[in-house]
């Protein structure tokens, strides 16, 4: 890879606008992620911050704007369904298919999307399973693991179809707090291989611990952003101070 | 009544049962390809096309199906073409039923989370791909007891379709009371095949609505 690869941002929002009805969510959003970057999303609920990575993901439109993400863009309408296939989402709700097997919830997109022979598939989502340490769960059904283990196989089913990027939206909102340090363990792992990620959360130990860079979203605007260490100890804006206030002293 | 004219009737009602078996098969088979199509026009069809579905089940919800029999029967003839009883009773049932399926069918599709669809996307799949993949196979539960139901319900309306001169179990029946009288009898054989049918069915419906109650 070349010098020039490696620093153009594989993500870039420039001037990304987005109203529901008359709330205006986001207000001119410019942001670049780089090939590798971990970039962490806060900010209180109703910031934009979902609706942010909802559009890097090809799940919303921008009203005004571009977007750019691994060199599609998604502000095209006719070519923004490129991006499917190639980043990977975990969602709250884990949205796994509740009729398919650890196994099948990994091999469904490997086979119907990539139409890869089923031994293929299968030896590829055993070794994604692998990865999230769930090898020997792969003939359970989603109801029969636990929360953590649940999303886990999410991630492993995200991770079988070799995304370029991967996005979190609060991965680790709906598990009762003995089960998130398992899903977060796994997110560092895959942050310290080297995988591009966008992460909304509300875990400020993993933001501070594993994040290149802390963006803190506002009203539909990032307020203040910048490395870990600085961002946490010493906040610029008053009301980054008052959000820091609010999420770490209880 | 005499065992002779007994074996005779019952001859003859069981060659009924046997075009109401078919009927009820074919109609079945046609109401559900119908009803799954126009609820998934319903849901997710170009605007034009979701109208047209909702109007076409209004339609039918709203009218009798001897009515639909009819319009099929006689006016494909006013047209100055013909149809046999049987191919006018599985199309006009399958319309009729498929306007009670497609309402079965869209509850369902509607009851599937909107997640299952994101992801289907973020995975790369078609929406026909996650249609029928993730979403479909996930309505199971919820659909399969009311459409069960549905089907019982399509097999004894198959008795309307002696209306316009089917000889299926009804009619039947019908033609033996013409003949030999003994009402009570015959109809109540008659019954009885309907309801040898119908009862496992029946069964399986309440089992199952019991199961998902729990």
């Amino acid at each position: 890879m070349t010098a020039d690869n490696s620093t153009k941002p594989v993500i870039t929002l420039s001037g990304v606008s987005k109203a529901f009805g008359a709330t205006k969510v986001l207000q001119e959003i410019n942001l670049d992620v780089k090939l590798g970057e971990v970039l962490v999303l806060i900010g209180a609920s109703g910031s934009g911050k979902s609706t942010v990575l909802r559009i890097m993901a090809g799940l919303e439109t921008a009203d005004a704007g571009e977007v750019w993400v691994n060199e599609v863009p998604l502000h095209d309408a006719r070519r923004a369904r490129e991006i499917r296939g190639h980043v990977g989402m975990v969602f709250q709700q884990f949205n796994l298919f509740p009729h398919k097997t650890a196994l099948g919830n990994v091999t469904l997109a490997l086979i119907k999307a990539r139409k890869m022979a089923p031994d293929e598939a299968k030896r590829r989502a055993i070794a994604a399973l692998e990865r999230v340490g769930l090898a020997e769960r792969a003939e359970h059904y989603p109801s029969q693991l636990s929360g953590g283990q649940q999303q886990r196989v999410a991630i492993a089913r995200s991770l079988a179809v070799e995304p370029r990027i991967m996005f979190f939206d609060e991965a680790t909102s709906a598990l009762d707090p003995e089960l998130v340090g398992e899903v977060t363990e796994v997110m560092r792992g895959l942050a310290r291989d080297g995988m591009t990620m966008v992460v909304v959360t509300h875990e400020m130990g993993f933001a501070r611990k594993t994040a290149d860079r802390v963006v803190f979203m506002d009203k539909g605007v990032i307020a203040e952003q910048g490395e870990p260490e600085a961002f946490f100890t010493s906040p610029q804006q008053e009301r980054t101070r008052q959000f820091l206030h609010r999420v770490l002293d209880h | 009544m005499s065992t002779e004219l007994l074996m005779a009737s019952l001859s003859t009602l069981l060659q009924g049962l046997l075009v109401t078996l078919l009927l009820s098969v074919c109609a079945i088979a046609g109401g559900t390809l119908i009803g799954l199509l126009a609820a998934v026009l319903r849901s997710f069809g170009p605007w034009g096309t979701s109208t047209i579905a909702k109007l076409y089940t209004e339609l039918f919800r709203g009218t009798p199906i001897l009515i639909t029999l009819m319009f099929i029967y006689f006016g494909v003839s006013y047209f100055g073409y013909s149809i046999n009883e049987f191919a006018a009773g599985v199309i006009g049932m399958s319309i009729y039923q498929g306007a009670y399926i497609a309402e079965i069918f869209r509850s369902g599709i509607e009851a599937v989370p909107k997640g299952q669809w994101e992801v289907s996307q973020i995975l790369g799949l078609t929406r026909t791909q996650a249609f029928f993949s993730v979403v479909l196979p996930q309505t199971r539960k919820i659909v399969l007891p009311p459409l069960i139901g549905q089907y019982l319900s399509l097999i004894k309306d198959t008795s309307i379709v002696s209306m316009i001169g089917l000889s299926e179990l009804m009619r039947g029946g019908q033609g033996i009371v013409d003949r030999i009288g003994k009402p009570i009898e015959i109809y109540g054989l008659v019954a009885v095949l309907y309801f040898i049918v119908c009862f496992p069915l029946s069964q399986w419906v309440r089992h199952h609505d019991r199961r998902s109650l729990l």
